[in-house]
């Protein structure tokens, strides 16, 4: 299992270190620009203030005394760079938001393409940019063109390379109904497509919005966040006054320098340089795995999914499902089911279709009434009925058939059995070859045979898809197809589990096949023989029940469901309903990668989690390392770490401001984790971040001091 | 150090108040849910009248605003008539020892003081306060502010329980608090007070002559029923200016056990009601552990000290012991009723007793620690749980930036009004006016005082020295906000949330052990990180100093 979901090999590196990214961090120090940032801006008004006190160091009375000038200098010099650091964090991440969004714009070159205008029986081609097309416009498209904007395809059958987006390079077919990306290419053929997006509200761009805009909105757990820094600013802020005032009172002789590196030590400085960076960069890692999200809220929501509504075709199994035997009925043969197989499959040009065809073909099943086939009467698959099938007359046999399409492969078979061509048997006037879902078909038959049940369910009740062949309402036959598992789907299923995630597997399958698929890949809840609306009813029942819920979808049908669940995902090759409903699109459109989302999403939290604790955690060394030079000559006992008075309060700066540019490679990758129980990973990442963070600026700061004593 | 028999001591006792208050709490739910029960046949007529009284619906629901507004309203009314009653009370009956009536600014701090629970005392009540304002202004405000307490805790546990639509009804809270718990549980206790040979009497002082041939006053009074409400009520506030260190308040080591008890009975058994009416025990478990782990904390560093001084101002009718354990029992309850004086404490002692009152839960005061530990529940939930890779969640309910504003403001209200008045209290020279200095002992002095009143804990060291104008307002002001700002807030956080969407399942467990500890450490940062430079200033700073028990 791939733990860390954003490092993945190409997009793991931080954005390079260029000149625009120092340019642009030395402008964000401009006071304004740091507004949006308190607990940076209160930074730099302290280093206004000691700068003040290096230059004229008469005009503070008592705070602070001309002997220590340089010392003054040295603590205004790391209070900007400390500044400086929060800063480069920000230009990082904006750097790398604007690779992303760069790189999301050249999926949106302008073009100009052939519109479509119909005027009665009059149509007419006007070449028109991108830009100018609207939703509903319809564009002739040829090989060689680039699609200017997301359409549908209307008309035609053409092959489109996708690679832009997907990264996949092998061109992808489309027909009427497919929806096809903007800034695709069409390859071979032509194709007239419907524009289904206005420009500028296709799902890139809302990504672009989203990583581009300077003035991104917060997300609600961004917003709660910065809440604690401000309260603890606040209560900092309170103490430093404090101290000030008794300071004055009590003549206890603090210095005003030492109070402010003090008070810059205990600010959240940390969390607060890094807070902006952490959850932009989530955005990044999201897309670097190509996933684009519509909302930085959705990532976060992805984070915490009770269910992952899983579909099995495409998500754990491969969705080609193989047929692997033919298996009669008492009172048939062997040979029977096979050629009937063959006659029903003819026209199904689903993977599942071709392999009968094949099989039925190598075991020399070749039915004498191929011949009839053309001019028989397709009943195509219906998703009600869930069977399909032909239906031959006699008398009507006029030389060969020809395919539908330009596959081959049906030609090839006819040509190779000549000696198959004897046409239809004269006892029966007419042949019709059904196949299906054993329960669809039992409806249909005249008489269900002894043993039906049990054919079945032995088929199913080992992981494989049964499908009855019946001939003439009396039934033969089993086919046997067997489904192809994903690679590594089961350790992902195993990883979602361990996170105390419920993966709930959908299928269309018999009860015993989605039983055995799902215990062989490790999933405990399935629904069998769902139709596509079942999705929509089991995220609201999932809801009502107060979970969270993540679900894949592609078809239009998956739209409504994609919209109310807490984080859909659309995938890239679905329609523009189902895109337009999901808060996520998937341009790889691979629904496994579900799974990497809520990865992601609970990383990016326990990246901020983390950060803001090991800043708060860090607060108590900076307390030993400065409070007793504050108080030298009243408690020399309290100076336990054994530092330099000076050096003491530069230590606890420098720790304070390097630990910024630290932990940027952490806040832009992302905490890395093992899934497992959340109980687990809270207690790790407690000792790690918040025991850690009491622990690791004692020794740094110790270190950082002998080695200003060296110097 | 402390020795076995003393450890087993507090043992024992922490355990019997545990047990105690563990069979009361299914008691007290009983009484706010509103079951019937067999008092009702005395109480429901008795209720009933005054309700019917005070013009009282007794069904009407009250959202957080209504209820706390009540609440307030209720309280600064009975201030109201008690200012009258101090101010006036040698015009008064009642008053056979003609004590005339108190200065302004005296009976502002008091009334305040008193009705807030808080109980800090800038006056000696044997030479101050007639029996008519001993038993009215004092001992009824006791009683009133104690229920209040434990109305808004109830009330806020309210708004966290699934499917609840209001918070209650305050009145009819506060009437059934004070029939049903308060005033029987006070009468049993002043009863066992009587039998430990705490005086209650409305026949005057006694004027005797000793052996010597001296004359003395034997100044008693009705001194047991106010021992137990101060007690029970986490009050704190006695009959006498030397409190449970004058004997009449706290004759025997017995007696002082019992008082112990009575002051860890509600808060602890408060604990208990919280997982009840949530109808999730387990959730009782972090509010537990984090109380008693952070107050057997308290308790470690109070023991610390080889002789937890038996010195010049430690009853040795008590012994160092016991007057350690009170100490830290007072301040951790909040009742800030003392059984010797502070002064003769050591640094670490008094170390112990500021954690207690800047923690304000350990378990703290009846109702208010509860809501406090609430508070602190959720800063640690959000800050920490972030990290178990969910949005952070309590009882099922997502933390909002709204939940995460309402507690940082709840905290944030602590550190103002102590540090603030400590400031001022030295820059106007109001310090040194009562002869307190800057150095160790004299800030720990002015530090405690403001501490005591912002939590309304109520012990301090200054007593009747602070008996000025300056220090009677400040503390008032600053015990007024200390009570009435964190329970506003922490009502409107219970009561944002009604109707909130639940989670089913949830990431962080608040009510494993894991999470218990990791809210003890929490809270120990949160609580040292703001105070720690004030703290070395005061105990810390004498502590290295080497004073043993030299806060006087």
């Amino acid at each position: 299992m791939d733990s860390a979901p954003g490092r993945r090999g190409r997009f793991s590196r931080l954005p390079p270190f260029t000149s625009q990214v120092l340019k642009d961090s030395v402008v964000r120090l401009s006071p304004f620009s740091l507004l949006s940032n308190p607990v940076m801006f209160i930074v730099e008004m302290t280093f206004l203030v000691v700068a003040a006190m290096a230059v004229y160091p008469q005009g503070f009375g008592s705070v602070a005394s001309a002997s220590k000038q340089t010392f003054y200098l040295e603590v205004a010099a790391i209070l900007i760079i400390t500044v400086w650091f929060s800063t480069l964090a920000d230009a990082l991440a904006e750097q790398q938001a604007r690779n992303t969004a760069s790189s999301l714009r050249r999926l949106e070159t302008e073009v100009t393409s052939r519109k479509v205008i119909k005027q009665g029986w009059a149509t007419d081609m006007v070449p028109t940019k991108s830009t100018d097309l609207r939703k509903g416009d319809l564009v002739l498209l040829e090989k060689g063109e680039t699609i200017p904007i997301d359409a549908e395809v209307i008309e035609g059958i053409a092959m489109v390379d996708e690679s832009l987006m997907t990264g996949e390079s092998a061109p992808v077919r489309k027909a009427p109904g497919d929806s096809v990306i903007g800034g695709s290419r069409v390859v071979t053929d032509t194709l007239t497509v419907k524009v289904t997006a206005n420009p500028g509200e296709t799902f890139i761009d809302q990504m672009i919005h989203l990583v581009e805009s300077s003035k991104r909105p917060k997300t609600p757990n961004e917003q709660a966040v910065t809440m604690v820094l401000l309260g603890l600013t606040a209560i900092f802020t309170i103490i430093i006054v404090s101290l000030l005032g008794l300071s004055i009172t009590l003549h206890l002789g603090a210095d005003l320098s030492v109070l402010i590196a003090l008070y810059v030590c205990l600010l959240p400085t940390t969390i607060g340089a890094l807070l902006p960076a952490i959850g932009l960069s989530g955005v990044s890692r999201l897309y670097a795995n190509r996933i684009v999200a519509k909302s930085g809220k959705a990532v976060e929501t992805a984070g915490d999914v009770d269910v992952i509504l899983l579909d099995k075709t495409g998500t754990i199994t491969v969705g080609n499902r193989q047929a692997i035997e033919f298996i009669p009925f008492e009172g048939h043969t062997v040979k029977e089911v096979g050629e009937a197989s063959f006659l029903s499959s003819w026209y199904d040009d689903t993977p599942e279709g071709r392999s009968i065809i094949r099989l039925a073909y190598d075991s020399g099943y070749i039915p004498k009434e191929l011949n009839s086939l053309e001019l028989s009467k397709v009943y195509p698959f219906s998703a009600t009925s869930r069977t399909s099938g032909v239906k031959m007359s006699r008398g009507l046999m006029l030389g060969l058939p020809k395919g539908i399409d330009s596959g081959g492969e049906r030609r090839r078979f006819r040509r190779k059995a000549p000696e198959a061509l004897e046409g239809l048997d004269e006892n029966e006037p007419e042949v019709e070859v059904l196949k299906g879902a054993p329960d669809s078909m039992k409806s249909s038959l005249g008489a269900v045979p002894p043993l039906y049940d049990e054919v079945v369910n032995g088929v199913s009740g080992a992981g494989e898809t049964p499908i009855v062949v019946s001939r003439n309402g009396s039934a033969l036959g089993v086919i046997r197809l067997k489904d192809v598992l994903k690679e590594g789907i089961r350790d992902k299923v195993m990883a979602v589990k361990a996170m105390d995630i419920r993966p709930v597997m959908i299928t269309g399958d018999q009860p015993l096949t989605a039983k055995s698929i799902a215990s062989e890949v490790g999933i405990d809840e399935y629904v069998p023989q769902a139709r596509p609306e079942v999705k929509f009813s089991i995220v609201q029942k999932e809801q009502k029940d107060s979970r969270i819920v993540a679900m894949i979808g592609d078809g239009t049908n998956d739209a409504p469901a994609l919209a109310v669940a807490d984080v859909g995902l659309a995938m890239s090759s679905g329609t523009e309903a189902a895109k337009e409903a999901a808060n996520m699109v998937d341009l790889e459109s691979n629904p496994a990668k579900v799974i990497e989302v809520v990865m992601l999403g609970k990383q990016l939290l326990m990246t901020r989690g983390a950060v803001t604790a090991f800043s708060i955690a860090n607060d108590v060394a900076k307390y030993f390392a400065i409070v007793p030079v504050l108080f030298s000559a009243a408690i020399p006992q309290l100076n336990i770490l054994g530092l330099g008075l000076e050096s003491a309060v530069l230590s606890a700066l420098i720790f304070n401001a390097i630990i910024i540019p630290m932990l940027i490679p952490l806040a832009m990758r992302g905490v890395s984790f093992k899934p497992s129980g959340t109980m687990s990973i809270f207690l790790r990442n407690v000792m790690v971040w918040g025991v850690g963070g009491v622990i690791v600026p004692f020794v740094g700061i110790k270190l950082i001091d002998l080695l200003i004593s060296v110097i | 150090m402390i020795t076995l028999p003393e450890f087993l001591s507090v043992a024992l006792i922490l355990g019997a108040s545990l047990f105690l208050a563990w069979l009361t709490a299914p008691y007290l739910v009983r009484v706010y849910k509103r079951v019937p029960g067999r008092l009702d046949r005395v109480l429901n007529p008795v209720e009933k009248g005054v309700y019917k009284l005070a013009g009282v619906d007794e069904e009407h629901r009250m959202g957080w605003k209504e209820y706390f507004l009540a609440g307030l309203c209720v309280n600064i009314v009975q201030m109201v008539i008690a200012y009258l009653i101090l101010v006036f009370q040698g015009s008064l009956p009642l008053n056979p020892q003609g004590f005339p009536g108190l200065s302004w600014d005296l009976a502002f701090n008091t009334v305040i003081s008193f009705g807030t629970n808080t109980n800090l005392q800038h006056y000696a009540g044997e030479v101050t306060l007639s029996y008519l304002s001993q038993m009215t202004a004092i001992q009824f405000l006791q009683f009133t502010s104690a229920a209040t307490g434990i109305c808004m805790g109830v009330a806020m546990v309210r708004g966290f329980i699934v499917g609840s639509k209001d918070m209650g009804n305050f009145y009819v809270d506060f009437v059934r608090t004070l029939t049903r718990i308060l005033i029987p549980f006070c009468l049993v206790a002043a009863v066992v007070l009587v039998a430990l040979g705490v005086p209650q009497t409305l026949s005057g002082y006694t004027t005797v002559t000793t052996v010597e041939g001296a004359s003395r006053s034997i100044l008693v009074g009705p001194v047991a029923s106010l021992v137990s409400i101060m007690q029970l009520g986490t009050n704190g506030g006695g009959y006498y200016g030397a409190n449970a260190a004058y004997p009449f308040m706290n004759p025997s080591p017995l007696s002082d056990v019992f008082e112990i008890g009575l002051m860890l009975l509600l808060p602890t058994a408060l604990i208990f009601v919280f997982g009840e009416l949530l109808g999730k025990k387990r959730e009782t478990r972090p509010i537990l552990i984090g109380a008693y782990g952070l107050f057997i904390i308290d308790l470690g560093i109070a023991f610390i000290p080889n002789a937890p001084a038996v010195g010049q101002g430690i009853e040795t009718r008590i012994g160092g012991f016991m007057s350690v354990f009170w100490t830290v029992v007072t301040t951790a309850v909040t009742t800030g009723s003392v059984n010797t004086t502070l002064s003769a404490m050591h640094p670490l002692v008094i170390l112990a007793a500021f954690m207690g009152m800047l923690i304000q839960s350990t378990p703290g005061g009846k109702g208010v620690g509860l809501m406090y530990m609430v508070m602190y529940i959720v800063i640690t939930v959000f800050i920490v749980g972030l990290m178990s890779g969910r949005t952070p969640e309590y009882l099922g309910i997502k933390i909002t930036s709204r939940d995460v504003k309402l507690v940082m403001l709840a905290f944030l209200i602590h550190p103002i009004i102590i540090l603030i008045p400590t400031v001022l209290a030295y820059a106007s020279g109001a310090a040194a006016a009562i002869g307190v200095n800057g150095a160790p002992i004299g800030f720990t002095q002015i530090l405690y005082e403001f501490t005591s009143a912002a939590s309304n804990n109520g012990s301090d060291f200054l007593g009747t020295a602070a008996n000025t104008p300056f220090f009677n307002v400040a503390t008032a002001v600053v015990i007024f906000l200390g009570r009435y700002g964190p329970i506003a807030i922490l009502m409107a956080l219970g009561g944002s949330m009604i109707g909130r969407a639940r989670t089913a399942v949830s990431g962080l467990r608040t009510d494993s052990i894991t999470f218990s500890l990791v809210l003890i450490g929490s809270i120990l940062i949160l609580v040292v990180l703001t105070f720690f430079p004030f703290l070395v200033l005061g105990p810390i700073q004498s502590y290295f100093q080497g004073s043993v028990n030299g806060f006087g």
